[in-house]
């Protein structure tokens, strides 16, 4: 079709691209692209926590068995586009495991006979820890899955409530037995902080259990007050207030140090891991590789394209084979350099000198980066040496502020 | 047909404009498949607001006593703000219908609007409205006018615009007590011009009202004061739906268009007379409107008040285009070091300001950042000179002012006897001197201070809505320039002033006032990588001072599912808020703090 030349040339105000048409996105893509990893939304919760702004729908069980049957036929559909070996598979939603593990073990199934998968691919599952019953445990093992992130969030009932999710603090433990007895080692777990209403010392007692449990990996999330949630209107409103951002320092601050005796690395602004237990997937984003998205919603990253297929779950049902997808963005050179500032400082090694140095050297603002980092070098915010450019951990600390200087 | 014009007046909420709406429908002028509240207030904004901000003239025929009437009258707003609408539209009546609500009783715009109308030697009907509520007290209402405006409690017409009742009452006393129009008093034509708007597709329709001969299509006129002449095209009245007519005649009332293409070329209170037969002396006009209180717009730039043209353009267009409707507020250009290039605007008052600000940004299209309101002072400088400042940053050298001279406005207050202690710290603290105690009701009086205006254009008002519980009411009037122990603050933001954070104030409330703009200013910036100091100064010296301590985290990390986009664009959206922000050393200083001290709780 020619559109590969075109995209050369597109900045994403121009890409022509209507925003709901079928597999449209397959005529943007070399007809096969190798592609590196694979992420798969289910868009379900048993209840819709007042914080989320993901896309998941809550009370929609009847369409689980329609939903799989689409998911299936979108993952054949894509086999053609797909050119591996898939190092990494994500299930992320929403809830994946709030499937029957008959369903779930459908997906696993389908993904692993159309899809070129690596004989060493990361299976990763994201689970809630209530749905995590001893069937959904060995559905995931007997479907090849090898890591599993719970969504834990917190041990304190109250604070459980104050985001509005719905599990007993005892169930977490529970379940990673489980996953374990079904032979998943590599667990890890969702920790958010700057709950309101939350103490230090209730945080620095999440963090004691969550170490307590043996969990090989962890992600710890400062509360985001999201636009449109009913968290942030009720913020606006007065009816909730968000902690002091000093009391938010010290907690991020605390996880530092506290994970780091742990023997728990910090390898991304939110992620620990003990060293070879980090998640590949994940760092797939971080260093700007390519993966293929499935379900509604899901984003994808493909030859310097990024897409999403539409959020909508009535539109996706509706059809069959590739999804809709809202319109392709392809950012001009600048735009890619500033996303690659953005995403490489966020893993703790930051950026190896000599792609720091290919990316400093096109780019028409590549002067004022420049300057930018000197600046934030002598304030103490940046490191620049013979291994790479990195945030020191005071400039950890605002690394917002600074990567907009790089944007 | 005998003509009657009258006004509508009344304190602000009063029922003027529902009133309008009974008299259109009584006279069959609107039917009651059209009517709906408040027909006459065709501007979004009023409709919005519920209230009255242009005056509007409309005819209607009422039949009494075996003849045929013409009524013109004159809807007007009610807020003190726009008393100048109200005495514009006096100037061309014989006679005023003063509309007092049942259960609120005579209120401050009451009093000043029925004494507006005495001086115009105006004939006046006081009605007592909204007796339909349960809370109406209509006879005790028609005593306090008699008490207070001295006119007899049984001329009083009791009525209700919502149910109607009374209306045909009204109607037939507006016939019988207001004079019809005087006789001519020259061959000449002359009539006075009372209003005037711009419409897009035939220019300025002037609003006019025939005292001395007559007017019809086709005459050759002239304004008076210019000397500029023009064809009338068209003669009309509103009935409320524009109608055309041949001629107006002696007394009558209606609008003209004579392909006019910009406002100034019309001034309100010119008289217009004919090329051919010329009058002599014009009518007599009225007074230009005058501002009281004058702040800055700028445009709200996305390149941090550099002033890109395109944006600075757009809103002088938006302003010019304002301006043709509505010649009562004034505009200059002004630049700020601040925020780049803009426009220092007169008003009429705050609620005059918030108005043109509001019909700007959604008639004009155009996003605005306003800086806190002041008031005019005279300087007195040394070379003997006294010039008028607009803007606290124009303030010549200390060592060169002699005086500054600040407006002071008298203040009637009508409000519960037991709000009366309170009201009178309030006035203390605002360094009000108390001038007189009137008795209207039972319980209720109207006392009069002398007061700076600057003390009473923020947030007086909120102020004494709350002491006296919504049920205190006031009139202002400026009465003098006085001298005062006044000086400039000048607020630093890490050591370097902003002009545009200035202020002038009396100096024994220079430093409470300072702390409190301080503590506000603190809000509104940002925490910033290094602490920010916050200073306000006299002359040289520290009279408060506040710190913004350094960030401590901006981080947020989210995967997003790999949606890599989302979180640029959140970034993005900081980067553009930044830029939005006029950077002052190295600190961004949002748009918005510069309005930050415009209340005042203290
Ligand atoms: N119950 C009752 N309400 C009335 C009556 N007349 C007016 N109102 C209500 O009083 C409010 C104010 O009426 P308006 O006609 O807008 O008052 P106005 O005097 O024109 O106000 P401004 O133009 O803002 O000065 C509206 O909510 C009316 O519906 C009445 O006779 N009875
Ligand atoms: S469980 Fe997770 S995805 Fe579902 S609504 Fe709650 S936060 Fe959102
Ligand atoms: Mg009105």
């Amino acid at each position: 079709m020619g559109s590969r030349i075109q995209l050369a040339q597109c900045t994403p105000d121009q890409a022509k691209v209507p925003d709901v048409e079928p597999g449209g996105i397959s005529s943007f893509l070399a007809p096969t692209t190798p592609v590196e990893g694979l992420y798969v939304h289910v868009p379900f919760c048993r209840h819709r926590c007042h914080y989320c702004d993901f896309f998941t729908i809550a009370g929609r069980e009847d369409a689980f068995d329609a939903y799989v049957d689409r998911l299936k036929s979108e993952i054949r559909a894509s086999a053609s586009c797909i050119q591996g070996p898939l190092q990494t598979v994500f299930i992320g939603g929403g809830t994946p495991t709030i499937l029957p593990p008959k369903l779930l073990a459908e997906v696993l199934q389908e993904i692993r006979s159309a899809l070129p998968v690596a004989s060493d691919c990361e299976w990763s599952v994201e689970a809630n820890p209530e749905t995590v019953t001893p069937e959904i445990a060995a559905a995931l093992a007997d479907g090849g899955v090898t890591r599993v992130s719970l969504g834990a969030q917190s041990f304190q009932p109250e604070r459980l409530k104050a985001l509005e999710r719905r599990h007993d603090p005892a169930t977490v433990e529970r379940s990673l037995q489980r996953l374990r007895s079904a032979g998943i080692d590599e667990l890890s777990l969702d920790l958010i902080f700057a709950i309101p209403g939350q103490t230090l010392a209730q945080w620095e007692s999440d963090l004691d259990i969550a170490v307590g449990l043996g969990i090989r990996h962890l992600s710890a999330y400062s509360l985001i007050y999201e636009q449109g949630t009913p968290l942030t209107r009720r913020r606006d409103r007065g009816e909730v207030a968000p902690i002091p951002e000093d009391l938010e320092a010290a907690m991020f601050e605390h996880a530092i140090r506290r994970l780091d005796a742990e023997g728990m690395r910090h390898y991304e602004v939110s992620n620990w891991a003990i060293p070879g237990s980090e998640c590949r997937h994940n760092l797939l984003y971080w260093r700007n590789q390519d993966w293929w998205p499935i379900g509604p919603g899901a984003s994808g990253h493909v030859q310097g394209i990024r897409w999403k297929n539409v959020p909508r779950l009535g539109l996706y049902l509706e059809g069959q084979g590739l999804p809709p997808v809202t319109r392709p963005e392809q950012l001009d050179e600048d735009g890619r350099i500033g996303e690659a500032f953005m995403m490489g400082l966020r893993l703790l090694q930051g950026i190896p000198v000599q792609r720091l140095e290919s990316l400093l050297a096109c780019g028409d603002r590549s002067g004022a980066r420049r300057r930018a980092i000197e600046g934030h070098v002598a304030d103490g915010h940046l490191i620049m040496d013979a291994v790479s450019l990195r945030f020191t951990p005071r400039g950890l600390m605002v690394a917002d502020s600074i990567m907009v200087d790089l944007l | 047909m005998p003509v009657r014009n009258f006004s509508i007046i009344a304190h602000i909420d009063h029922g003027k404009s529902t009133l309008a709406d009974r008299l259109l429908q009584a006279t069959r002028a609107v039917s009651d498949r059209e009517a709906r509240d408040q027909l006459l207030d065709s501007m979004d904004l009023e409709r919005e607001r519920g209230i009255t901000i242009k005056a509007s003239a409309v005819t209607v025929n009422h039949h009494y006593d075996g003849e045929d009437y013409q009524l013109n009258f004159i809807d007007t707003p009610g807020h003190v703000d726009f008393a100048y609408e109200v005495s514009r539209a006096l100037t061309a009546c014989e006679g005023a219908v003063l509309v007092v609500d049942a259960a609120q009783g005579v209120e401050a715009q009451t009093v000043a609007n029925a004494y507006l109308a005495v001086e115009n030697n105006l004939e006046l009907i006081p009605v007592v409205n909204k007796i339909d509520l349960p809370a109406a007290d209509p006879d005790r209402v028609a005593m306090e006018i008699e008490q207070v405006l001295g006119l007899p409690a049984e001329d009083c017409i009791y009525c209700s615009a919502k149910t109607g009742q009374g209306i045909q009452e009204l109607l037939d006393a507006i016939c019988k007590r207001f004079e019809s129009p005087r006789p001519s008093q020259i061959e000449q034509s002359r009539s006075l011009v009372f209003d005037s708007h711009y419409d897009d597709y035939r220019g300025v329709i002037v609003y006019v009202r025939n005292f001395d001969g007559g007017l019809k299509t086709g005459d050759r006129i002239r304004m008076m004061s210019t000397g500029r002449t023009w064809t009338i095209t068209e003669l009309g009245r509103y009935t409320p739906r524009p109608e055309k007519v041949k001629s107006l005649g002696h007394g009558e009332v209606g609008y003209l268009v004579a392909a006019i293409k910009t406002i100034d070329d019309v001034r309100v209170g010119d008289t217009i007379t004919l090329e051919l037969d010329p009058a002599e002396e014009p009518l007599p006009g009225y007074e230009e409107p005058q501002q009281m209180v004058f702040c800055d717009f700028y445009p709200a730039t996305a390149d941090g008040g550099s002033g890109k043209k395109g944006e600075f353009e757009a809103l002088r267009e938006a302003i010019e285009k304002l301006r043709l409707n509505d010649s009562s507020f004034t505009y200059e250009v002004q630049h700020s070091e601040a925020l780049g290039f803009g426009f220092r605007c007169g008003f009429l008052g705050l609620l005059h300001m918030e108005i043109v600000q509001e019909r700007l940004e959604r008639e004009g299209g155009v996003e605005i950042v306003q800086t806190a309101p002041t008031v005019t002072y005279r300087v007195k400088t040394t070379s003997e000179e006294t010039i008028e400042i607009h803007n606290p940053a124009d303030l010549p050298d200390p060592s060169q002012i002699i005086d500054i001279l600040e407006p002071i406005v008298k203040i009637e207050v009508i409000c519960p006897e037991e709000s009366i202690g309170e009201l009178m710290r309030l006035c203390d603290g605002r360094r009000g001197e108390f001038r007189g105690q009137v008795y209207i009701s039972d319980n209720r009086q109207m006392l009069t201070w002398e007061i700076p205006l600057a003390e009473i254009i923020y947030d007086f008002y909120d102020k004494l809505k709350s002491i006296t519980r919504g049920y205190g009411t006031m009139d202002y009037e400026l009465i003098d320039f006085r001298a005062d122990r006044l000086s400039k603050v000048s607020i630093l933001v890490n050591g370097e002033a902003v002009e545009a954070l200035s202020l002038i104030c009396h100096k024994n409330l220079a430093e409470q006032r300072s702390r409190s703009i301080l503590k506000k200013l603190r809000k509104q910036i940002d925490r910033h990588q290094f602490e920010i100091a916050l200073q306000a100064a006299i002359g040289g010296k520290i009279i408060a001072r506040e710190s913004i301590k350094a960030v401590r985290k901006n981080v947020t990390a989210k995967c997003y599912g790999g949606d890599v986009s989302r979180k640029r664009k959140l970034l993005e959206k900081q980067k553009a808020g930044k830029k939005r922000m006029k950077t002052v050393g190295s600190v961004n200083i949002p748009q918005e703090a510069f309005l930050s001290i415009l209340e005042q709780n203290e």
